[in-house]
């Protein structure tokens, strides 16, 4: 047992384990976190495999990494603790023994004579001492006075309320990671889900995307409503950077879209040759619908893509879900004969009136058809856009804040509120007192020994 | 006068301390050395005047893309430098940590980087913008400080001097390091949190601040507690710098991750 303390008691430990953990975070920097095997596999081939087993693909999350963070937690504690007495003791223990010799010789001293009585000195120079906000603690020994005279005691502890603070970072982390809860909500205006894990339910009332003049996103604001028993008990506006709390839950604008399987399209159907024919039809990727009119019986929609590319093997698919490139996959049927199949798009209405079979021969620049007999175009579409609301709980969150503010605290502290004391040795002889007086600061030692001077010349020489 | 106006004659100036700087290094020192001193303040002044003047025409903080993030370093690096160069009386200190400040303020003015002001993205859309970066990059400006003093102290040939650097570098870090771990992790913990849901994603970026974090943490413990001073200290800062830098710079060219900004 005490050896296991004094092997925790260690600085030596903690510079071992900063250093094993600078190398292990390094390493994880190095391979990309949290893929899958395929992909793995395919970077690393045959240490794949070596590299999964050790979680050093998700090794921040790996046992490994986690049982040193967990010996340096402990290290930490013992640490602060085993120095935590002998700086209790300097900072609020009573005065040590001392004599006007053992004082003139610390950092700053002086040494002089009073004309006073023993009482008038001692009050002159606790007053003094006082007004510069010093704390006294005063002691008989062997007929002669001791101050200890401290200030800025907190200083001492600057670097254990450090280490405090960095145990409840690491005990909310693990806290957060054990308890953390998190899903995304994908809705539509009007639509309501229930919330994992909550007892409650999120509706979304609106959802609008605003854009700057150029073009950029500027913003994405749903309006959610949280439903308790069927009742309205919250309405805010989410934006990216301003989540929505509840009962512990936090909600933020992760991501949105449209629901582009559900899409409306209209189209216009013309003919070439004949300026007066105009057909107008309003359908679904999926539908059909008659089209009044000589040449041709109805219209189908095969398939809608808001972003058309030609992907590998020539495979028809949608590059985003932005509608940077919609196109429909369009067929005109004369009673059992197809007239008409093209790919049309919303961007390019000139594009794509090709005939016959091949999908693709609308898609190959420069493949012209034969007059055409019947031009159709892509005039407008739409989709319900969808908002992508994260539901998130984290029990840890509050430790992390009440870390970094001791954290920061005790940066404070450490580096800016460096402990002073001075010490005062008061001796009457012959109906005089004789002063000796010495002082230390631990840090900016120029400036304490400015306030000692001034302050001692101001006792000797009062008024 | 315009924000680029007021850039190039900070440019001017800059480059002008340092050449002062750098005569100080063989002529009479003190006279040069105040001379290197009013010139650089002169080029902060007008660089405050070119930031001022960039955030009031963008509309938004002075550090949303490399030429401005850049660009609010090179000036962090003058404030440091005016905090601490002038009482160090280092005539080296000056010339290099000048040299540096030419270098990024060119680096931010070359083609490579796109001036122009950007509509910020959503993400960014919030005053912790101003907290998290303003605070990191002070800090890593007094981490440019710890780093030069240290690099002087490995080159130094005097006792005296090697001593005055040591204190230097130490000084340097005792600001640096609070200010890096209050703007870079407590800040940044605070605005991920209020953006993405959580205060930590091991995002390369931020695991790459905390290395520079555990690099300095180094540099206090061997320093406070076992008493490592001089040559030791010296590399663990100039180590530390250097993860500073890459998490600042090339965090963003060589792994990729949330922090897609800047």
């Amino acid at each position: 047992m005490r050896s296991a303390w004094k092997f925790f008691a260690s600085v030596k430990l903690a510079i071992v384990l900063f250093i094993i953990l600078t190398l292990a975070s390094v390493l994880g920097t190095l391979i990309p976190q949290g893929r899958s095997a395929a992909e793995y596999a395919a970077r690393y081939g045959s240490l794949s495999g070596l590299f999964m087993g050790l979680r050093l693909t998700g090794l921040y999350q790996s046992a490994w990494y986690l049982a040193i963070l967990l010996l340096f937690a402990l290290n930490t504690v013992v640490c602060t603790i085993s120095r935590l007495a002998p700086k209790w003791r300097r900072a609020f223990g009573p005065a040590p023994e001392t004599n006007a010799k053992a004082v003139s010789s610390m950092r700053a001293s002086s040494r002089f004579r009073l004309p006073l009585p023993l009482s008038a000195a001692r009050d002159r120079v606790a007053e003094r001492l006082r007004s510069r906000r010093y704390r006294l603690d005063e002691s008989a020994q062997g007929g002669s006075i001791v101050l200890l005279a401290r200030k800025r005691r907190l200083g001492w502890f600057g670097s254990d309320v450090v280490h405090a603070g960095l145990l409840v970072i690491l005990a909310g982390g693990f806290i957060s990671g054990i308890g953390g809860r998190s899903s995304d909500l994908s809705l539509a205006e009007g639509q309501t889900v229930d919330v994992p894990h909550a007892a409650f339910q999120v509706r979304l009332d609106k959802f609008e995307t605003e854009y700057y003049p150029q073009g950029a996103v500027k913003d994405w604001k749903s309006t959610a409503t949280v439903l308790e028993g069927g009742a309205p008990v919250l309405t805010r506006i989410i934006e990216v950077n301003h989540p929505m709390t509840y009962k512990g839950f936090s909600f933020y604008q992760t991501s949105y879209g449209w629901n582009w399987a559900d899409a409306r399209l209209v189209l216009e159907v013309r003919k070439p040759n004949d300026p007066s024919f105009l057909r107008t039809i309003s359908l679904k990727a999926g539908e059909r619908a008659p089209v009044e009119g000589a040449d041709v019986t109805h219209v189908l929609v095969r398939a809608f893509v808001p972003d058309f590319v030609i992907g590998e093997g020539g495979r028809i698919q949608s590059r985003s879900e932005e509608p940077n490139n919609p196109a429909a996959q369009v067929e005109a049927w004369k009673g059992e004969e197809r007239v008409f199949s093209s790919w049309i798009f919303a961007k390019y209405p000139d594009f794509g009136q090709g005939h016959g079979d091949d999908p693709m021969a609308g898609a190959k620049p420069g493949a012209k058809a034969e007059a055409p007999k019947l031009a159709i175009i892509l005039k407008s579409y739409s989709a319900a856009p969808y908002s992508v609301l994260e539901a998130a709980k984290d029990p840890g969150v509050n430790l992390i804040w009440i870390g970094c503010l001791l954290v920061s605290c005790g940066f404070f502290l450490a580096f800016y509120w460096p402990p002073r004391e001075v010490r005062v040795v008061l001796e009457e002889t012959q109906g005089r007192v004789e002063l000796a007086a010495g002082g230390q600061a631990w840090k900016n030692r120029e400036a304490f020994q400015s306030e000692f001077d001034s302050l001692f010349e101001s006792i000797r020489r009062p008024g | 006068m315009t924000e680029s106006t007021l850039f190039t004659l900070a440019f001017v100036l800059y480059v002008c301390a340092l050449l002062v700087y750098s005569v100080a290094l063989f002529a009479a020192r003190e006279k040069w050395l105040k001379v290197g001193f009013i010139l650089a303040a002169a080029g902060f002044l007008s660089h405050t005047a070119a930031l001022i003047a960039r955030t009031v025409t963008s509309g938004h903080a002075p550090f949303t893309n490399m030429y401005e993030s850049l660009s609010f370093l090179s000036w962090a690096i003058v404030l440091a430098l005016i905090v601490f160069g002038r009482s160090s009386r280092v005539p080296r200190l000056g010339a290099i940590l000048m040299l540096i400040v030419v270098g990024l303020v060119a680096l931010a003015s070359s083609p490579l980087m796109p001036k122009g002001a950007t509509p910020l993205v959503p993400a960014l859309q919030s005053y912790w913008l101003w907290l998290h970066v303003s605070v990191t990059l002070l800090g890593e400006a007094f981490f440019c400080i710890a780093f030069v003093s240290s690099l002087l102290y490995l080159g130094a040939d005097s006792v005296e001097k090697k001593e005055r650097l040591d204190a230097l570098s130490y000084r340097a870090v005792a600001v640096g390091f609070p200010l890096f771990t209050l703007g870079g992790l407590v800040f940044g913990m605070v605005w991920a949190y209020r953006a993405w849901g959580r205060y930590w994603s091991w995002d390369p970026k931020e695991v790459w601040s905390l290395i520079t974090w555990f690099v300095f943490a180094l540099y206090l413990h061997t320093r406070i507690v076992m008493g490592w001073k001089g040559k030791r200290s010296a590399i663990i800062a100039i180590v530390g710098f250097l993860a500073a830098l890459f998490t600042y710079f090339g965090v963003n060219y060589l792994l990729s991750g949330l922090h897609s900004y800047a």
